[in-house]
């Protein structure tokens, strides 16, 4: 029994409905990759899945409880979010930034106790950030500053971990190092890591469960064997790919694609 | 998580802001229409003065310097938490039309509500009190949207809105009023510290007794504010519920400093921002600062206004937009 799911899920913004009567399981302590062409509403279902939006209707259920009626703060302390390309908090260093993931378990002031601290040291370790504590957050690069506010997540100290795009605007290798960092706080840390991606094959690699929509509808759940196939990408993505295997992971990735021209 | 060294900073503004707020009341006692000279400044306060010394310090100049500095504190703290909720750096009381409700309220009451002029004096902060506040509660309810809640930006839309409509509303009721009438509230829309005696100081006080440590207890939370809304959201910020509160904290601020200085702009605007250019835009650090600087941002305004122009000076709020608006075209011309 999985703890985080949705009940006929159906959001949109105004009369035009972008997720339709979406049920979904999200595996625990699983890395779990959404994906779909460009506004088929995988951001959307992650605002909706992570009360950043309200629903028209359905619910999203985590422990049995429907987010929309839980308190916020106790639901701060059960899943993390990384928004896409969130705006740089200026003038803040990075440990300020990261210290703000211990909001859900302060009250008032905002003082910070030894457990907090221990909690943002520890979360400023684990994503190599600890170096850049003092600097601020503006004069980081775009990779650094992706890890810092990983890191805000992570102190946080939430099981599950949301991110929409966490690639997005960085090179190869920085892509590769977020990715790595998340899979990490997967395998050693047990948390379930739900993201939106847009790169088929880093899916392939490193997500444990893919979720492929198209127009607000699932197309295909599975692992990337079930996922990453013509048909499927086919449909999804309206491309004629050629699925090879990685020969360094054995997952299957596409190698190549071709548009499908005509109907 | 603060760095030591930015802590001191803020602790050697403070105490710097505190001796330049003590250093211009002693000079705004001394000097002034009626002559008590520095000299017999320090005897009559410690009750050593002549009668008509007493009468000059005690009655006349203290509470005008006291309501000067509590207005201006209200102003400065009200206009930073409107630039916390509203995430825009340009927000001022004004915009959510603290002021022109108060003023249309007063223009209003002052015009068709034949007072005798001394109990009409003290119900005058009332009156502007509750327009100011009837005045936000409307461009709240306007700005409301049902599924998304209250949006930053269509507040300060229809705040704007608002602002210009009741300006021009004023204009055509004062337009048709009598001469005496006309002055007091062109002069009231001109920020002339009115409220100088006692009794207003007592009407202002609960108020920012309450609500200064209230907004100072709420920092962090303006902090989490100004981060990207789904930040906020997901680090467990009940957004819609602290953005209420504190804009209703915020308009009665505004709305009991107006009732005792009539319309005074731009101190909820300079005041913030000197304060996080010089400490940084941490709340905690930031919103004592302002609330310092407001206090003798007014203060020095209205000492100058005082003294610099025949027996009745010059208003505040007119020294103030002096100061302010070139201010105001050098944040514009940054962006």
């Amino acid at each position: 029994m999985a703890r985080l799911y949705t009940n006929d899920l159906s959001i949109g913004y105004g009369e035009q409905l972008i997720v339709k009567e979406l049920s979904i399981k999200i595996p625990d302590k699983k890395i779990t990759t959404i994906i779909g062409s460009n506004g088929c509403g995988k951001s959307t279902l992650l605002k909706a899945i992570t009360r950043i939006i309200a629903p028209q209707s359905g619910t999203v259920i985590l422990d049995g409880e429907n987010i929309s009626k839980e308190n916020t703060k106790l639901l701060a302390k059960k899943m993390a979010i990384l928004p896409q390309t969130p705006e740089s908090a200026s003038g803040l260093t990075v440990g300020e930034l990261v210290s703000y993931g211990r909001f859900p378990y302060q009250n008032g002031f905002g003082r910070l106790t030894k457990r907090d601290y221990e909690a943002i040291d520890w979360a400023l370790e684990v994503t190599g950030t600890i170096d850049y504590k003092y600097r601020p957050v503006d004069a980081l690069s775009g990779g650094q500053r992706q890890r810092v506010w990983i890191a805000m997540a992570v102190a946080q100290e939430t099981d599950i971990i949301f991110l929409d795009e966490p690639t997005t605007y960085l090179d190869m290798a920085h892509q590769l190092e977020v990715l790595e960092l998340l899979q990490r706080l997967n395998t050693e840390q047990g948390r379930t890591v739900v993201m939106v991606l847009h790169d088929l094959n880093q899916a392939a690699r490193f997500a444990d469960y893919i979720i492929a929509l198209k127009d607000g509808e699932i197309v295909k759940a599975g692992n990337c064997e079930e996922v990453i196939h013509y048909d499927v990408l086919k449909k999804v993505f309206h491309i004629d790919a050629e699925i090879g295997r990685d020969p360094r992971t054995n997952k299957p990735m596409c190698v190549t694609y071709n548009l499908i021209k005509g109907e | 998580m603060i760095q030591p060294a930015l802590l001191k900073k803020q602790r050697i503004t403070l105490a710097v802001l505190l001796a330049l707020i003590v250093t211009t009341s002693l000079i705004g006692l001394g000097t002034g229409y009626s002559s008590l000279s520095f000299d017999r400044l320090i005897p009559t306060l410690f009750g050593q003065g002549t009668f008509k010394e007493e009468f000059v310090l005690f009655s006349v100049r203290l509470p005008r310097l006291v309501v000067t500095l509590l207005a201006g504190m209200a102003l400065a703290l009200s206009g930073a938490i409107l630039q916390g909720i509203t995430r825009n750096d340009l927000a001022d009381p004004g915009i959510i039309g603290i002021n022109s409700g108060a003023g249309v309220g007063i223009a209003i009451f002052f015009l068709f509500f034949p007072v005798q002029a001394g109990s009409l004096l003290y119900f005058l902060p009332l009156v502007a009190f509750i327009s100011a506040l009837f005045t936000a509660c409307l461009i709240y309810l306007l700005s409301f949207n049902k599924s998304s809640g209250l949006q930053p930006v269509r507040l300060m839309l229809v705040g704007v809105g608002f602002s210009m409509a009741l300006s021009g509303v004023m204009i055509v009721l004062i337009s048709s009023a009598e001469r005496a009438k006309v002055d007091f509230i062109a002069k009231w829309i001109a920020g002339n510290i009115w409220g100088t005696d006692w009794p207003f100081v007592w009407a202002i006080l609960p108020w920012l007794v309450v609500l200064i440590p209230f907004a100072l207890y709420k920092a962090h939370t303006l902090n989490l504010l100004s981060l990207h809304e789904p930040v906020a959201i997901g680090l467990g910020l009940s957004i819609e519920k602290e953005r209420v509160v504190l804009l209703l904290t915020a308009v009665a601020l505004a709305a009991s400093a107006v009732s005792v200085t009539g319309g005074v702009a731009f101190i909820g605007l300079m005041a913030p921002h000197i304060a996080k250019a010089l400490v940084g835009p941490r709340n905690q650090l930031a919103l004592p600062v302002a609330l310092f600087m407001g206090g003798w941002l007014l203060l020095i305004a209205d000492t100058i206004g005082r003294n610099l122009l025949g027996p009745d000076g010059i208003p505040a709020g007119i020294v103030v937009a002096l100061i302010g608006a070139p201010y105001f075209i050098r944040l514009l011309l940054k962006k």
